[in-house]
């Protein structure tokens, strides 16, 4: 390696570099002051609850039921299994899905496909568990 | 920000905006893998408000010490207070780089919750700080250490060593410790190949100092100091590594709840990249 011209060394802070340091110092704060209410309030554990919201579709005689999936602990839930049953008469048509990573508060839109006409059944949409992180 | 337009720079404007963009540049280069690993996403979302927090105290440590060596401003920092200074300075725009960065990815947006925002900001704002406090080093041929090689007692030329395989160890493993591909890898190891592992990193970290031809190697075989015998000096420098891959695991959250005989397992193998950066990074000095 050719010798190369070192860092000058510091003189006085100019008034640019004192303003750098000031928003830097002030960003900080914001960071930790922000993380320390967290700490303060306390996290409720994970609540995912699943509610069938929106228009059903009907498309190449499937039909596509969403649903949303929302967290509403504070804690993430990892691995979440929501389930769509559609009951008719004796027939039961079971679906089922997986979401990886739902942290508190967090919403997730979901599809259920069919073969049938759940408005013609029962269906009911539930989460069967979830994994905790 | 930079509304001052005096022609002479007389407050440091010019200077500042080129130290910054410099911080930004170095940042990115080492914070980009990162921001592209899902895992680290994750860890930020579920992370205790304490642990994020314990989290961004502890990167102070590193970026300190490398804000010593290296920094991101066309100066060197002449005391502890300086170096403290630009300390606050690195992670902050470490902090607002990242940030940014999620933004863009849509990663954050206005509906993420406050923790989880949080949280992703303060785990992919480290290898963004750390990024910064190598900028100088990264993107300038001038280093401040240069001229001082020589000359070095025993004691300071070991602790070069100790810094610069600790530096190479993070700069390669730090990217690698929050994957998945750890445990996928450590669970299919068993201690037969666990031995395998461990002298084939030996055997790649010796080549690469000693043996590949690399600039530096004559240098390395005449230098002097405690690690100085080649052999010594492998092992020393992959304990070395070892210790950071532990340290790396711990930080990414990926050691909760495991039995030690997992967590020696997936240590050794982040030790292999560790101990190959550690070996680049001793050449590098």
């Amino acid at each position: 390696m050719t010798p190369t011209k070192s860092k000058r060394s510091r003189r006085e802070r100019t008034s640019a570099e004192w303003v750098t340091f000031g928003i830097s110092l002030f960003v900080l704060a914001v960071v930790v002051a922000l993380i320390g209410v967290q700490a303060l309030a306390g996290e409720d554990p994970p609540a995912p609850v699943v509610r069938r919201e929106g228009e059903i579709r009907r498309e190449n005689g499937k039909w596509f039921v969403p649903v949303t999936l929302k967290n509403h602990g504070d804690a993430t839930a990892e691995n979440v299994q929501v389930t769509a049953s559609l009951t008719k008469g004796d027939d039961v048509v079971e679906a089922d899905q997986s979401v990886d990573f739902l942290s508190g508060g967090e919403t997730e839109e979901l599809e259920f496909v069919f073969d049938e006409d759940p408005e013609e059944g029962e269906l009911e949409v539930r989460v069967a568990g979830y994994q905790l992180p | 920000m930079a509304g001052s337009t005096a022609t002479a720079d007389s407050q440091g404007w010019r200077a500042e905006l080129a130290d910054v963009g410099r911080a930004v540049a170095g940042g990115m280069l080492f914070g980009v893998p990162l921001l592209y690993t899902m895992e680290v996403w994750w860890i930020g979302s579920f992370s205790e408000p304490l642990r994020t927090l314990a989290a961004l105290a502890l990167s102070f440590i590193p970026v300190y010490l490398l804000v010593r060596i290296s920094g991101f401003r066309n100066e060197s920092d002449e005391g502890v207070l300086d170096g403290i200074m630009d300390t606050v300075e690195t992670v902050a725009l470490g902090i607002a780089t990242a940030a940014v960065m999620l933004v863009v990815l849509r990663e954050l947006s206005a509906t993420t919750p406050p923790a989880e925002a949080l949280g992703k900001i303060v785990y992919e704002a480290t290898p963004f700080s750390i990024g910064i406090a190598l900028a100088q080093a990264f993107l300038r041929k001038g280093r401040g250490g240069d001229g001082e090689a020589k000359g070095r007692g025993d004691l300071e030329a070991t602790m070069a060593d100790v810094g610069a395989t600790l530096v190479g160890a993070m700069f390669v493993a730090f990217n690698i410790a929050p994957t998945d591909e750890i445990p996928m890898l450590s669970a299919v190891m068993g201690p037969y190949w666990l031995l395998v592992v461990m002298a084939a990193s030996l055997v790649i970290s010796y080549v690469v100092v000693f043996e590949a031809g690399f600039s530096n190697e004559e240098q390395r075989h005449s230098q002097t100091g405690v690690l100085q015998h080649p052999i010594t000096e492998t092992v020393a420098s992959y304990l070395i590594a070892l210790l950071a891959a532990l340290a790396m695991l711990w930080f990414f959250q990926r050691l909760g709840g495991l039995p030690w005989d997992a967590t020696l397992e997936q240590v050794v193998v982040l030790g292999l990249p560790a101990a190959v950066g550690g070996a680049a990074g001793r050449l590098a000095i």
